[in-house]
């Protein structure tokens, strides 16, 4: 028999410990290549392209990508090799070299590896229209589908796969070699010998973990200032440790105390839960960690990119209240009103008043904002009603202060502020009685606006008049009666020459469609990755675990526990090794999405509701399959 | 000993394995019965039926034909959820491999079978305490399987099978995988239990020193009883050097083999 007859047997017989490094190879290959050939896709390109921020955005998740199947692939082989470590001891026990094992297992590495690469290409080729139409439909581009054979996507992926399968390789020759015989055999009944925690160490660490979150949730919510990167690293840093010191110290703390507490009389459910977990807690401490901070990375990027998406037509109204608006120049207004006419496309339009005053805070606004003199654009509350964008005021003396650019920074000023207008000639003072969000006029300029009433409006401009020859601004903003009709319209809008200036909702709409569309894209496929990564390494884990807990369950039930009341325990088990990084990830992710909400003009609850959601329910999957398992095993055991 | 009750009884007990053409019958029409308080050896070579018995008789697996009664409980007809119960509430088991939770102490290996039901913690503690206290493991209740020998390995699982006052306890080769000295002492202490607690204990074994501790010993051959001993007024060594005789007439493992 040659060694590759012994290859091909020992494959044949030991296909069900091998389905699953096989089924994690194959997913990273087809999500790899999915990637590449939307990379290498030429529509996709020339849209990325038209972006700086979205081509490298789509550099940065190919790394991204890469860098998580790597480690998912590595990961997978390290389980799968701690599976058979039985099997490759058995064979140096024959009299099999070292060098003869490793070959071996490198054969059958580089069987599997290729394998799985055409398999994944295959299945990578069927779904990857798929995932381009879906792409083109987020960004709003209709149109023909142009995926071709992409031959550069192909050697792309073989060249990152083939050099994955050589470090896995790698490490599996580091795996045979570092193991002795006597460690080959012990593998199985492997855990931790639970130690009594050093009492005041273990408090003041496990209190600290939890400090070091807390710190780090607080520090969240404070970080808007000039040390602005300084403190997300800050947070960044604590949060993690702090995770780490929970899983590592705390939780096993908490756990050792509820075992001490119970004095013997664990309890089935605790003897299958609390028990194996305390057994296992330093060897589960780093892959919680990771897991729960991945979880929080994806459900925050994932919540982001979804509240962008979701919320654009709101935000991009709040940026551009009006559909169209033209400044200043009277003849292109009448060119525009003419076109839209000539088109058959109802229309309101309304001519709005503006004066450009120069303007003094009471005092600084904001430790970000570090100035206290202002551009302001005063008008009037009635006008802007007329024009389509009621907003309420109540003082008859104050104003309500709009700028959507800024309004992420003015939302904490305390109301009622002062502000003096023209300080040097007019020395006019109203109060700022609130801060909205949006902007009352389109972005046809960055300057911050002041809506106050009719009377106080027709005051100023008297008054300004006096001192000042006046040069009074005006804007048309149009609005349209159909919405269906906007393309139409905004064609039109675009053949007019002004040199005025021209701001429409439309184009603004349309180009943050496309990048919050392919954001969005970008998002989900890594968080697909992502959660399919770490959902698979626990469920991985927990095979391995209940493979190595079959003998207890075998016991358990000759003892006459019965297979629901066995599972009672396991699935407290898994509440507790799925549900707590979940938790934990989700509460991270609540307090990242928190900090950065000053992104979002409008309110995000509901897609970040929504992006949660779909997140656990994918995530829920692997602990059904996971409790699966485990009844299969349990009912096998007896 | 004639005014004792039945504890255990199985009449014309028939157990077959394979399938249609290639049936093997291990046990073939065997009549049994163990009395209240009787310790019990069953001995046999090799392929006799020993375990198999013990399996049936255990419940935890099922005959091809025949009854069997426990305590007055006819089990044959049971199904697999009360077959459960009734191994929680009635029966005791010591594995040969001890089969103790490597993530559970002592103590708490040793409480799991009264973990699920109305056993009080007060009245769990103090059986415990008692238990511990006969089988000598006291000191031991808060360590791990991992830190402690295979005779105390044993003895733990002895006093998980006694913790829920069972009907009866089935050992199977609960020697077998310790040296004479931890051997001898575990079966005198089992010996010690069956007299003080008036506990009925079924053992398998194949090690005629192990089944010198018995009140009567049953040799199997060929999935049918063979021959039993009574050991009587005689001494152990005595009673030991019966069962040696039988033993060889019978063709133990090693006989066979010359």
């Amino acid at each position: 028999m040659t060694l590759f007859d012994l290859v091909v047997r020992s494959m044949r017989k030991n296909l069900k410990h091998y389905y699953l490094y096989f089924f994690a190879l194959i997913l990273s290959v087809v999500l790899y290549f999915v990637f590449a050939s939307l990379q290498h896709d030429t529509t996709v390109m020339e849209r990325t392209a038209a972006s700086f921020n979205m081509s490298s955005a789509f550099k940065v998740a190919g790394i991204l990508l890469l860098f998580i199947s790597g480690v998912f692939v590595l990961y997978a082989n390290s389980i799968f090799l701690k599976r058979r470590s039985r099997e490759v001891g058995l064979y140096q026990l024959i009299g099999l070299s070292k060098f003869t094992v490793t070959r071996m297992l490198v054969t059958e590495n580089f069987l599997l590896g290729t394998g799985a690469l055409a398999i994944g290409i295959g299945i990578g080729l069927l779904v990857s229209r798929v995932f381009l139409l879906l792409l083109m439909k987020l960004v709003g581009i209709d149109g023909v589908l142009t995926l071709s054979f992409s031959g550069a996507a192909i050697l792309q992926t073989i060249v990152v796969f083939v050099v994955l399968l050589a470090l896995t390789s790698l490490q599996m020759a580091f795996a045979v070699k570092r193991n002795t015989l006597l460690e080959l055999f012990k593998v199985d009944q492997s855990g931790e010998r639970i130690k009594k925690p050093k009492t005041v160490i273990s408090s003041v660490l496990g209190i600290l973990g939890m400090v070091l979150i807390g710190f780090g949730y607080w520090l969240s919510g404070h970080m808007l200032n000039s040390l602005l990167l300084y403190n997300m690293l800050a947070v960044l840093g604590s949060v993690i440790l702090g995770t780490y010191l929970l899983f590592r110290v705390t939780i096993g703390w908490v756990l050792y105390q509820i075992r001490v507490s119970k004095n013997g009389h664990l309890g089935l459910s605790n003897s299958l839960s609390l028990a194996p977990l305390m057994h296992r807690m330093k060897a589960n401490a780093n892959s919680l960690t990771i897991i729960t901070v991945l979880s929080a990375m994806t459900l925050t990027m994932l919540a982001a990119a979804y509240s962008s998406f979701y919320s654009n037509e709101k935000e991009t109204r709040l940026v551009e209240p009006f559909d169209y608006m033209i400044e200043g120049d009277t003849t292109a207004t009448d060119q525009f009103r003419k076109a839209l006419d000539n088109a058959g496309i109802k229309y309101h339009a309304s001519t709005i008043e503006a004066l450009q005053l120069d303007g003094d805070y009471e005092k600084e606004l904001n430790p970000m904002l570090p100035y206290k003199d202002l551009q302001i654009r005063i008008v009037s509350e009635r006008q802007l009603s007329e024009a389509g964008l009621p907003i309420e005021i109540k003082g008859s003396n104050s104003g309500v202060f709009l700028d959507g650019g800024i309004y992420w920074m003015l939302k904490s000023v305390e109301v009622p502020l002062n502000l003096t207008l023209e300080p040097k000639r007019l020395n006019k003072t109203i109060s700022v009685e609130r801060f909205a969000e949006g902007n009352a006029f389109n972005m046809i300029d960055y300057t911050s606006t002041l809506v106050v009433n009719e009377e106080l409006f027709q005051e100023i401009k008297s008054e300004y008049k006096i001192h000042e020859e006046t040069q009074l601004n005006h804007a048309t903003a149009f609005n349209l009666q159909n919405e269906g009709q906007l393309e139409e319209a905004t064609g039109l809008y675009k053949d007019i020459e002004s040199p005025g200036k021209k701001s429409d909702y439309y184009t603004q709409y349309r180009n943050t469609l496309q990048s919050s569309g392919m954001l969005i894209f970008i998002a989900g496929f890594l968080g697909l990755v992502f959660l399919i990564s770490t959902g698979s390494i626990l469920y991985f884990k927990q095979m391995t675990e209940a493979e190595q807990e079959k003998a207890s369950y075998t016991t358990l039930r000759q003892l006459g526990f019965s297979v629901q009341e066995i599972m009672k325990g396991v699935i407290k088990k898994q509440v507790f090794v799925f549900g707590l990084p979940l938790a934990i990830g989700l509460l991270h992710s609540i307090f990242a999405l928190k900090s950065a909400s000053f992104i979002f003009m409008s309110d995000v609850t509901v897609p970040t509701v929504i992006a949660m959601s779909v997140y656990i329910a994918i995530y829920l999957i692997f602990a059904f399959l996971t409790v699966g398992y485990y009844r299969k095993t349990i009912k096998a055991a007896l | 000993m004639s005014q004792k009750t039945t504890m255990l009884e199985a009449v014309s007990i028939r157990k077959s394995f394979g399938t249609r053409g290639q049936v093997q019958q291990v046990l073939k029409g065997l009549d049994f019965r163990v009395l209240e308080g009787e310790f019990v050896g069953i001995m046999g070579p090799s392929g006799a039926g020993k375990t198999t018995l013990l399996n049936v008789l255990a419940t935890i697996d099922r005959t091809t034909e025949g009854s069997i009664k426990i305590n007055g409980t006819d089990i044959s007809s049971m199904n697999n959820r009360k077959l459960s119960q009734f191994r929680r509430d009635q029966l005791g088991f010591i594995f040969q491999d001890y089969n103790l939770l490597d993530t559970l102490t002592v103590k708490e290996n040793i409480l799991l079978p009264i973990s699920v039901g109305n056993v009080k913690r007060v009245v769990a503690e103090d059986r415990f305490k008692s238990i511990a206290r006969t089988l000598g493991i006291t000191e031991l209740a808060n360590k791990y399987p991992s830190e402690i020998s295979g005779g105390q390995k044993q003895r733990t699982s002895a006093a998980r099978a006694l913790i829920n006052e069972p009907s009866i306890v089935f050992a199977d080769e609960p020697t077998g995988a310790l040296d004479s000295k931890s051997a001898s002492s575990l079966l005198g202490t089992l010996a010690k239990v069956n007299e003080e607690r008036d506990v009925t204990i079924m053992m398998v074994t194949h090690d005629p020193v192990a089944s010198s501790y018995c009140n009567r010993v049953v040799f199997l051959k060929d999935g049918t009883i063979y021959s039993e001993l009574y050991r009587g007024e005689q001494t152990r060594q005595q009673f030991f050097q019966e069962i040696l005789k039988v033993q060889g007439i019978l063709g133990g493992d090693s006989v066979d083999a010359l």
